[in-house]
């Protein structure tokens, strides 16, 4: 059979963000890919040497619309730690809402762009709808519906009524009733599974290989989550389980992303039924005492750590940032192994591909 | 075909009722974080629904009388913005959508970044906010069909 | 199942079983905030070290390679992660930036190596490199950006 090249450009209908793919094909299968980066690419870390930290805080949570605040969250962890600075727990607790209702909002907007790309056009209709839930709870919250600016070195700069609580669980247990009801969908849609099983699978050993984090990794047996193994405060005191499947394939990744939302919904109860009194932050010097360190967190894809290291100044002498899609990326060329043209939709939005995460 | 002035006025005026009213829009990310592309993505869910108003998302340049572009331009995405464009059949607007598009935003200074969109294309309308509302956008495009006519 | 953290070793146990490994080698060991340990090592005792973390403790989950343009050399920072934080912390002068590739142990890897590489200019032998990662195609024709966007004399062309 005669060879193809099919470019998947910067701009195609499938991909939201610019990402340049070239598949071969041999008839319908595809025999090798070839992946461009870069269109993103803004030089994050080398503007971030010519900002101070309040300004790095604001910039690096435009990394990424859809995990701005985990990015900024890690970054605020790191520059505290550095600074020997003590976070208030209700400013911990309130940062870990907006974590969790960030993982949320990331999983239903995942949810809705994966069936999109199988055709199931009704599951995207449904589940941004129930994501504009989340929207109104972080408008709310915060004053913006994508990029919140909640985190300050410090703590948060928000505070919480407990009227205003009362109305957040109000919504939450509305938004537990729909993800039951996707849920139900994802795991009894004969269809749904007709196209996401045994796509893509990725073993156990190939995990490890290459490093892979987040859902991915744990759709294939392992079970590593950065909440419960590191932990970071507050997740040490929350109780909360972690979802493991088993079969590697698009189908798991799928469901443990739904799973995660249930649970994320729970924790997000907890913390709110749990809230510690006190003051939200800490003050903050502007200058950063010479020294360096690493930071971790769990962001919707995955382990996101950054590097910071500070001169004493008040800029930051180098800041690294590695999130969990440029890890993911790798495993592509494996996942696009001989599979067909018409499953290349579900392979690459199953990785929930974040490419203005992975390009910086 | 020639056609008699009455009857081309009157085509045309059909032409220009059925762009205002119908306005299909392509939209290209060329370097931004997404945030105002997720905002885009919301128009088409029921809460907003630019159906009804006419707008469709298309998938080709080719479909497209709207190049709504958002994020700051790099280096990288520079040629393939301007191909979309010129892939476009006139009339043809181009609306810059949050921030980044219309002056490079937090990116400024990059060593990668270009600037605004209007570094490389001409651009008919310009919308604010990081990242804009999905109202400032349905806003945006109304002015543009104003200015349109 | 298989969890990541199969056991939890503790740190002295794996500087105990470096320094029965290498016992000529002087590893200077720091403390870092948020639960981190930094080991300074030679170039050439990166690949041994990172073997021995592999075997004998089941440490095989690399976060990431930083590269950091100190003043007198680069610095090459490699995070792993095993229920805390241990990074391997490895200085190269200017005029030698070579290290030897760990893709052949760690095949994601890859991508980190290939960033360090396009960015700071550090040669990676036996690293395979298709083409620019994050770089545009026409970086080095370009006036105005310089060759290595992270290297401290960025500010000229290089």
């Amino acid at each position: 059979m005669s060879k193809i090249t099919v470019p998947i450009g910067p701009q195609h209908p499938l991909l939201k963000e610019p990402l340049a793919f070239s598949l071969t094909l041999e008839g319908e299968h595809v025999i090798e890919s070839a992946m461009r980066l870069g269109y993103v690419h803004r030089g994050l870390e080398r503007l971030s040497q010519e900002r101070t930290y309040v300004q790095n805080v604001h910039l690096f949570e435009r990394v990424c619309g859809i995990c701005s605040h985990i990015h900024s969250t890690t970054f605020c962890q790191g520059v505290e730690a550095l600074s020997g600075l003590e976070v208030p727990p209700r400013g911990l607790y309130l940062r870990a809402l907006l974590c969790e209702l960030e993982r949320i909002h990331s999983h239903l907007l995942w949810l809705g762009v994966q069936a999109r790309n199988i055709g199931f056009d009704t599951i995207f209709m449904y589940a941004w709808r129930d994501r504009e839930i989340i929207l109104d709870i972080m408008e709310d919250l915060s004053g913006g519906r994508v990029s919140h600016a909640v985190n300050i070195i410090g703590g948060v700069r928000i505070d919480l009524t407990p009227e205003h609580r009362d109305v957040i669980l109000g919504q939450l247990d509305t938004l537990e009733t729909q993800i039951e009801a996707l849920l139900g969908v994802v795991e009894n849609e004969s269809s749904f599974q007709g196209r996401t099983r045994n796509i893509g699978t990725l073993s156990l050993e190939q995990i490890r290989r290459y490093c892979v984090v987040g859902p991915v990794a744990r759709a294939s047996g392992l079970d590593m989550d950065l909440r419960r193994d590191m932990p970071y405060p507050p997740y040490d005191q929350l109780k909360f389980r972690v979802p493991v499947r088993y079969e590697g394939d698009a189908w798991a990744r799928t469901l443990v992303r739904m799973l995660e939302m249930v649970e994320s919904v729970h924790l997000c109860r907890q913390i709110l039924t749990t809230l510690p009194d006190g003051p939200t932050s800490a003050r903050a010097k502007r200058r950063v005492p010479p020294g360096e360190v690493v930071s971790r967190a769990e962001a919707p894809r995955g382990e996101v750590i950054y590097y910071i290291r500070s001169d004493g100044s008040d800029k930051p002498a180098r800041v690294k940032v590695r999130t969990p899609t440029l890890t993911n990326l790798i495993t592509l060329p494996d996942q696009l192994q001989n599979i067909s043209m018409a499953d290349v939709s579900v392979v690459i939005s199953g990785v929930d591909l974040c490419i203005a995460c992975a390009d910086r | 075909m020639t056609t008699s002035p009455p009857l081309a006025a009157l085509t045309h005026r059909v032409v220009q009722w059925a762009r205002r009213k119908s306005p299909w829009i392509l939209h290209f990310n060329s370097g931004g974080c997404n945030g105002c592309d997720i905002e885009l993505l919301d128009l088409l869910t029921p809460r907003y629904d630019v159906e009804r108003l006419g707008i469709l998302k298309e998938a080709s340049p080719r479909h497209a009388d709207i190049l709504l572009c958002s994020g700051p331009v790099t280096r990288q995405s520079r040629d393939r913005l301007l191909r979309i464009y010129e892939q476009m059949p006139a009339p043809k607007w181009v609306v810059s959508m949050g921030s980044c598009s219309c002056s490079g935003g937090v990116f400024q200074g990059g060593h990668n970044i270009l600037g605004g969109i209007d570094q490389v294309l001409p651009v008919d309308m310009y919308i604010f906010g990081c990242p804009c509302r999905p109202e400032a956008i349905i806003d945006g495009l109304a002015r543009l069909l104003e200015k349109i006519k | 199942m298989s969890r990541l953290l199969t056991q939890i070793y503790l740190f002295e146990e794996i500087f105990a079983a470096l320094q029965d490994a290498f016992p000529d080698e002087e590893f200077s060991v720091e403390d870092k905030p948020m639960d981190d340990t930094f080991l300074t090592l030679a170039p050439d005792r990166v690949r041994p070290v990172v073997e021995l973390l592999m075997e004998q403790f089941d440490i095989y989950h690399l976060s990431t390679i930083t590269g950091d343009d100190v003043g007198d050399g680069v610095r090459l920072l490699y995070h792993f992660w095993s229920g805390y934080g241990i990074t391997l912390s490895i200085l190269l002068p200017y005029d030698d930036l070579r290290i030897p590739t760990l893709t052949d142990l760690i095949p994601g890897a890859a991508f980190y190596e290939r960033e360090v590489q396009e960015m700071l200019g550090v040669t990676f032998e036996g690293l395979e490199t298709p083409g620019p990662m994050f770089l545009p195609d026409d970086w080095e024709e370009g006036d105005g950006p310089v060759r290595f966007p992270l290297r401290r004399n960025a500010d000229e062309k290089g």
